[in-house]
């Protein structure tokens, strides 16, 4: 099971002698295969909830739990191992590098990984061929469109068979038509492979994709956000804690 | 793909950037290895053909002359094969810029311990018997286009002769042909005996004496044991090998291993600024790559590992090119200055403080990189944060 629970999360950035509040108490739950759509104007916190999710960040106050891993509990190394482990991420500039081929950025991650070089070529060329981009597998990325680069980087963002697709603005960079593919691409990724994807999104047709759209700027003055999820297994108390609001 | 071939990519992602980061690296291990070998063979004079042959001189200069009969008292001494004696005249032909350099040598003995200078022995035998006569390099008689039997006028601007004309007549006994392509070939040789019988001053004096040791004889006693000799004498003695002779009229000019730390040392801190300044462009441009590479779980360890594994491809590959020319120069210096400077060589300790540089050095130039990689904000450098 590849949920992830944030609990009482608090967010705070120095900004000089400035402290700017991001988030404040915030509490959410996403069910392990669910493809959730974050949405809302800029300035709310999305990316920065996302890359608390990933463990890019790390929260002011609160506990993340992924997986039943406690993210706030592993330093940087031991959270650098787990992100390679659960976590794909796509970004709204793919972050390919320029001097590797296709299959080779999609490599990348499995050269972390005990697995053989044909093995690693094996696992490459199948993501390829998710994405459909096994007839682009030898070239740069700068002889790819930019649809056809973000396609790699969901490759190389499933490589490794993550669990979790953690996706900042996937579709920002790209055309209606590209974008439609790559949430469709997302969405099968989601429906048949049973991954657990969180988007980031200004794109408004996101919600015909993913199975359910937060709208940040609502959400953060639900009562839902208010609360700690009903289940979850707090580190402080060492207990599972039911909620009994009813 | 593995990521070596990374590494690779990465480091001539740039190509001409690669390219002269490499060139400069490759000048300092250039000069730092030819130097050495330089460098080696002023420390080493011990070694070599130039050890058997052992200069005299007076102990405070060798403008103090010593007087000649300490030439056979030297003889004397067990282990010395054969002695000759010579005093510096210096010289010039027609007028002071033209210079020529000319000793008064022993006519007997000089060229038998100097069988670089080689002359036929009908010709060395004829000089032999020629009071005035000079032997002379083949480099000097094409310039001045002298032959076997010319009469020639050189002066001295520093020995006058008994009826006090400073121009001195000779007739060229000999042509002498280098033993090698470095050996000196415009030198003039000329009796010692005449030198001594027509100068004003100075008489049975000579500015130094060569010994020529057995090759079985232990140098350094027979060094001792001439100044020794002469500890007490009113012309003490200072006896040194010849190639340390070399050294020191070298060091009159400059101190060959004061400039070589002086260089090298220079050398050395502007690589260092270079390829550290280049590490940091690296990292400044790939800072997104970078911060990409540890959000799907690259450690920070293993990025820096990466970055060092550059820096030690760029000045590995300079240092083993700049090395590798060095020494095929070197090779070439040593055959032509054979006689000058014997035992060139880069010894095995050289190439182990090359690799020693090569590991310091590229840990060096990662260590800004690792500082900005470590503390690298991901999810701020992937430009996401809201």
């Amino acid at each position: 099971m590849h949920s992830i629970q944030l609990v009482n999360i608090n967010k705070t950035y120095s900004k000089g002698s400035n402290k700017v509040v991001v988030h404040n108490n915030v509490n959410l739950n996403i069910k392990s295969g669910e493809f959730v759509a974050i949405m809302g104007p800029s300035g709310l916190g999305k990316s920065t909830l996302l890359h608390l999710m990933g463990g890019l960040d790390k929260a002011t106050q609160g506990e993340i739990i992924i997986a039943g891993e406690h993210l706030e509990q592993l330093n940087e190394t031991q959270l650098t191992q787990w992100r390679s482990e659960n976590i794909g991420f796509i970004f709204q500039s793919h972050h390919l590098l320029p001097v590797l081929t296709a299959q080779a950025n999609v490599e990348l991650p499995l050269t972390l990984t005990p697995l053989t070089k044909k093995q690693r070529q094996q696992h490459a060329q199948i993501a390829l061929d998710l994405v459909n981009m096994s007839d682009r597998a030898n070239h740069l990325p700068k002889e790819l469109s930019g649809g056809q680069e973000q396609r790699v980087a969901i490759a190389r963002a499933i490589v490794s068979d993550a669990k979790i697709l953690l996706c900042d603005e996937p579709t920002g960079n790209l055309d209606r038509n590209t974008a439609d593919e790559i949430l469709s691409l997302l969405a099968k990724l989601s429906r048949d492979f049973n991954k657990t994807i969180i988007m980031v999104t200004h794109d408004t047709k996101a919600s015909k994709y993913a199975s359910r759209v937060i709208d940040l700027e609502l959400y953060l003055q639900s009562e839902e956000c208010a609360k700690p999820p009903s289940q979850y297994t707090s580190l402080k108390t060492e207990a599972t804690i039911e909620d009994n609001r009813g | 793909m593995n990521i070596l071939v990374l590494i690779w990519k990465n480091s001539v992602r740039k190509k001409m950037r690669f390219s002269l980061t490499c060139l400069s690296v490759l000048v300092a291990f250039f000069l730092f290895t030819t130097l050495s070998g330089i460098n080696y063979a002023l420390n080493n004079s011990t070694s070599g053909i130039n050890n058997y042959r052992l200069l005299t001189s007076h102990k405070i200069s060798m403008t103090n002359a010593l007087p000649i009969n300490f030439a056979e008292k030297i003889k004397a001494i067990k282990g010395v094969d054969k002695v000759s004696y010579s005093s510096w005249f210096g010289g010039f032909f027609q007028n002071e810029k033209q210079q020529v350099a000319m000793t008064a040598v022993s006519a007997q003995s000089f060229f038998a311990i100097h069988d670089e200078y080689q002359l036929s022995p009908e010709q060395l035998v004829q000089w032999q018997k020629t009071q005035t006569g000079v032997v002379i390099g083949q480099e000097i008689a094409d310039k001045f286009h002298w032959q076997v039997g010319d009469n020639i006028p050189l002066s001295s601007s520093i020995w006058m002769q008994r009826n006090g004309l400073f121009t001195w007549q000779f007739t060229i006994s000999a042509i002498y042909q280098g033993k090698t392509a470095s050996t000196d070939n415009k030198h003039i040789f000329f009796h010692h005996k005449y030198f001594d019988r027509a100068r004003a001053y100075s008489q049975n004096g000579v500015s130094w004496i060569t010994t020529k040791t057995n090759k079985s004889a232990d140098s350094e006693k027979i060094i001792k044991a001439i100044d020794k000799m002469f500890a007490n004498s009113p012309s003490p003695t200072r006896t040194i090998t010849e190639q340390v002779f070399i050294r020191e009229q070298a060091q009159q000019f400059v101190d060959m291993a004061m400039v070589i730390k002086i260089v090298l040392s220079a050398v050395f801190f502007t690589l260092l600024l270079i390829v550290c300044n280049t590490m940091i462009q690296i990292i400044r441009e790939r800072l997104n790559e970078i911060a990409m590479m540890k959000a799907i779980g690259f450690s920070t360890n293993a990025i820096i590992s990466q970055i060092y594994a550059e820096a030690f491809l760029i000045i590995g590959l300079g240092a083993f090119i700049g090395s590798l020319l060095a020494t095929l120069t070197l090779n070439l210096v040593r055959a032509k200055m054979a006689d000058i400077l014997t035992g060139i060589h880069i010894p095995v300790s050289h190439y182990l403080t090359i690799t020693a540089i090569i590991i310091f050095a590229a840990a060096i130039c990662c260590l800004f990189p690792f500082i900005s990689i470590r503390r690298l904000p991901i999810s701020q450098t992937l430009g996401a944060k809201q």
